[in-house]
């Protein structure tokens, strides 16, 4: 495996990790919210490639047009793939899910499989069950060459502009009046209301803006593979909660970290042929990295004698694992230090080196292995993902905190 | 008259008529029923169609252990199913040219379909509701992949074919009694023989689940899904029970396979769609969670009803999956919003599905009251 290809596989995956990302925040925003997975939301995604599939389309949108008309095309396919499924979230929310706020946890969720089905159906009813495909442009089939590689503009443009997504939701929820609202819901409904604020209508904004989201995802999923068929959204919806479980749900960037490494692992999962034993390796690294970074030096931390504990020791102890090349090493060479410290920067160091070790074994690895792809597991991978991280660590890797920590 | 009042009386009414006269009166049509095809009156599609109905009561009955009685939402149901039937293809096809015995073969299709159980309940069942069903969801799609993709050990997306009849006797007793008569019900293979085949055992099964319903066990489970906490402290081991719940539902599934891969002869995971699981889950939530004879009318409903609209309406098969599915899936909605106990509810769940969470209730009324003070105050 070259350099080439170890890029290019590397954007394949940052470009659908992003995909998975626009979806899988619609999970986490209204999980934070209402403790509820939103089953149907993978549903919306699709009807919002639909609808932009079937914009270009009634456009009749193609190369033979001046670039001020496709854009405008594509300006109203954009407008549309947001606008119908901000509508339907809304809907949705209100006559399924609203009534049966309060109820019991499978209640909900047993709405919205059934709501799922009937936005299913109703894309065959509406559209017919072929899949529906685009007019090939320039735009989708155009690359640029980088030193030799070739990369598509339209991945580089859908990292770009659900970067720009994502930098635009944090600063909603992180510094507007509305976001606030959705924050202070999140924490404490109730208290929210005596508050003064309208949590019905939060809720609904919450649903509006996921539901932009993925409809966006479905536009940007349309332009880049051509063609998307009426159960995409299942698929799709899956491994956007998947990622969103995996980043911690109910946390908006652990949705984004999650859904990049689930897009990046399946990526490399159906194109790289290491083999058996490397796959042992690389899922020891993992596992190594877990133990070194968060579960010994959670359980380290209990080993503090009450006086001695201070956010600074605590902060102390954690660096002196996770930052072990630096604090670890550096505690170990200080002339006099705590005895925990040192006992825990001794350990440290000896857990890195192990990691270092298959660090180096996968990376020859990486680099004799051959490329080929191979897509018939691809979706096992992400359900494996998805049980294996509810089974051991259903709070996911950054925990599951609410919208608070953005 | 408001709905909610209609939904009322019919409750009421449904609820004066005695259990043992639905169980009576059902399972004498169900014997009638293959008669009138005897006779020249029906055709024997329409056996068929009875054949795969009872297949699904018996499915709903064994989710209804999970999800009616313990509380658990399992998505991925049908895995179990196709544990059982690919148990049993595999040891009754010319596939491995293998033709074991019936009944060990059904046993065995139970035992591995309760052994896939065990090994998923017993990591994930301390999860939540919500993630306990996503997780079985996952496990279903992936038996379903890796059916899929092991196309040595199951032909893959082609499937098993040619799975040869069941034979209720040896081969050695069924030649000195000859192949005539009575002695011709030992081979099954004909559809009014598959039916009563399959009666039986859907028979066996209601009793044997409704006797369990009422046992210590059973007390268990409704006692977990009410209230957990409450089930724990008052002695109940909440992991055990789960766990049975979970395994005892999987081998109903895994026996439903079995019978499944006996009477269709061929299989493939075209069967074992994610829908199929969601088709069941639908079954239950209409005839009513934790109700035995709503369970068993929702089967019925769900599976044979459809098919005698299609022949009334004369729509053609695609078509008519497309508005099939559009309906249960507004019948869930449906369902859970405005009668969320089902046709024919269970006595316990009927309380507990109108009843909003105490503790709930209380906060409300706290929090109205802090409002009305607040208010006092502020005039003051």
């Amino acid at each position: 495996m070259s350099l080439d290809h170890i890029v290019s596989v590397t954007i394949g995956g940052l470009t659908v990790g992003m995909i998975y990302a626009l979806i899988a925040l619609g999970y986490t925003m209204v999980y934070g919210v209402l403790k509820f997975i939103n089953f149907a939301h993978g549903e919306v995604f699709t009807i919002g490639g639909y609808v932009a599939a079937f914009t270009l389309l009634t456009l009749g949108v193609n190369d033979g047009m001046s670039a001020l008309a496709v854009a405008g095309c594509l300006l109203a396919a954009v407008v549309a793939s947001v606008l119908v499924p901000m509508a339907i979230g809304f809907l949705v929310e209100r006559i399924a899910y609203r009534p049966l706020r309060g109820r019991a946890r499978i209640i909900p969720l047993l709405s919205a499989i059934g709501v799922s089905i009937v936005m299913q159906q109703s894309i065959i009813l509406v559209f017919g069950s072929k899949p529906v495909t685009i007019p090939t442009l320039a735009l989708s089939s155009a690359s640029i060459v980088v030193g030799g590689i070739r990369i598509r503009v339209l991945a580089l443009i859908i990292i770009v502009v659900s970067a720009v997504l994502m930098a635009g939701l944090t600063y909603l929820v992180k510094s507007t009046r509305i976001g606030k609202a959705m924050r202070a819901t999140s924490q404490d409904m109730e208290a929210a209301e005596m508050m003064g604020i309208d949590t019905n209508k939060t809720i609904a904004f919450t649903f509006i803006v996921g539901s932009a989201l993925a409809g966006i995802g479905g536009f940007l999923v349309i332009m880049y593979y051509g063609s998307l068929k009426f159960d995409a959204g299942f698929l799709y919806g899956l491994k956007a909660f998947t990622a969103a479980v995996l980043g911690g749900i109910g946390n908006i960037p652990g949705a984004v970290v999650g859904a990049l490494v689930l897009g990046m692992t399946e990526t490399y999962g159906v194109s790289v042929d290491l083999g058996f034993l490397a796959w042992f390796v690389v899922a020891g690294l993992v596992l190594g990295l877990y133990v070194q970074m968060v579960r010994i030096p959670r359980r380290r931390l209990q080993h503090i004698a009450e006086d001695r504990r201070t956010p600074e020791y605590e902060r102390n102890l954690l660096n002196v694992y996770r930052l072990t090349p630096y604090h670890g090493v550096k505690t170990l060479l200080a002339e006099r230090t705590d005895a925990l410290l040192s006992v825990s920067a001794e350990h440290a160091v000896r857990l890195m080196a192990g990691n270092i070790f298959l660090a180096v074994v996968a990376a020859v690895m990486f680099v004799n292995a051959n490329v080929r792809i191979d897509t018939r597991w691809q979706p096992v991978i992400a359900f494996v993902v998805l049980m294996v991280i509810l089974m051991f660590r259903p709070s996911g890797i950054l925990g599951e905190a609410i919208t608070e920590k953005v | 008259m408001r709905l909610s009042e209609v939904t009322e009386r019919v409750s009421a009414a449904t609820a004066r008529v005695p259990r043992s006269v639905y169980a009576v009166g059902g399972l004498v049509i169900a014997i009638i029923f293959p008669l009138l095809n005897m006779a020249g009156w029906v055709e024997t599609a329409w056996l068929r169609v009875g054949v795969i109905s009872l297949l699904f009561v018996m499915l709903s009955l064994g989710l209804n252990i999970v999800m009616g009685e313990t509380g658990l939402l399992n998505l991925g149901y049908i895995a179990f199913f196709a544990f059982g039937a690919y148990t049993t293809a595999l040891l009754s096809s010319p596939k491995f040219e293998l033709r074991w015995p019936f009944l060990v073969v059904v046993v065995l299709s139970a035992l591995i379909a309760m052994v896939a159980g065990f090994v998923i309940g017993l990591p994930t069942l301390r999860l939540r509701g919500d993630y306990l069903a996503i997780v079985t969801l996952a496990f279903g799609e992936i038996v379903r992949l890796t059916i899929t993709n092991l196309q040595d050990f199951t032909n893959g997306p082609n499937g098993i074919t040619g799975i040869y009849s069941p034979r209720l006797v040896g081969e050695g007793a069924l030649e000195s009694l000859g192949s005539t008569g009575p002695a011709a019900w030992l081979v099954i293979d004909k559809p009014v023989e598959y039916y009563y085949l399959v009666l039986v055992c859907v028979a066996v099964t209601a009793v044997l689940i409704s006797n369990l319903k009422n046992s210590r066990i059973g007390r268990a489970w409704n006692a977990l899904r009410e209230d957990e906490l409450a089930a724990v402290s008052a002695g109940i081991t909440a992991s055990r029970a789960k766990l049975l719940s979970v395994v005892l539902s999987a081998g109903i599934a895994g026996f439903a396979g079995s019978l499944f891969a006996y009477y269709s002869n061929v299989i493939s995971p075209e069967s074992f769609l994610f829908m199929q699981s969601v088709i069941v889950v639908c079954m239950v939530v209409l005839g009513g969670m934790g109700s035995i004879p709503g369970v068993i009318l929702g089967a019925i409903v769900l599976q044979a009803l459809p098919q005698v609209i299609r022949q009334a309406a004369g729509a053609a098969r695609s078509e008519f999956e497309v508005y099939r599915m559009l309906i249960f899936g507004i019948i869930i909605v449906v369902m859970v919003i405005f009668r969320p106990e089902g046709l024919l509810p269970d006595t316990l769940w009927r309380r507990e599905a109108h009843e909003v969470d105490p503790r709930e209730q209380e906060k409300t009324r706290q929090s109205l009251f802090d409002l009305e003070e607040g208010e006092k105050d502020l005039e003051v």
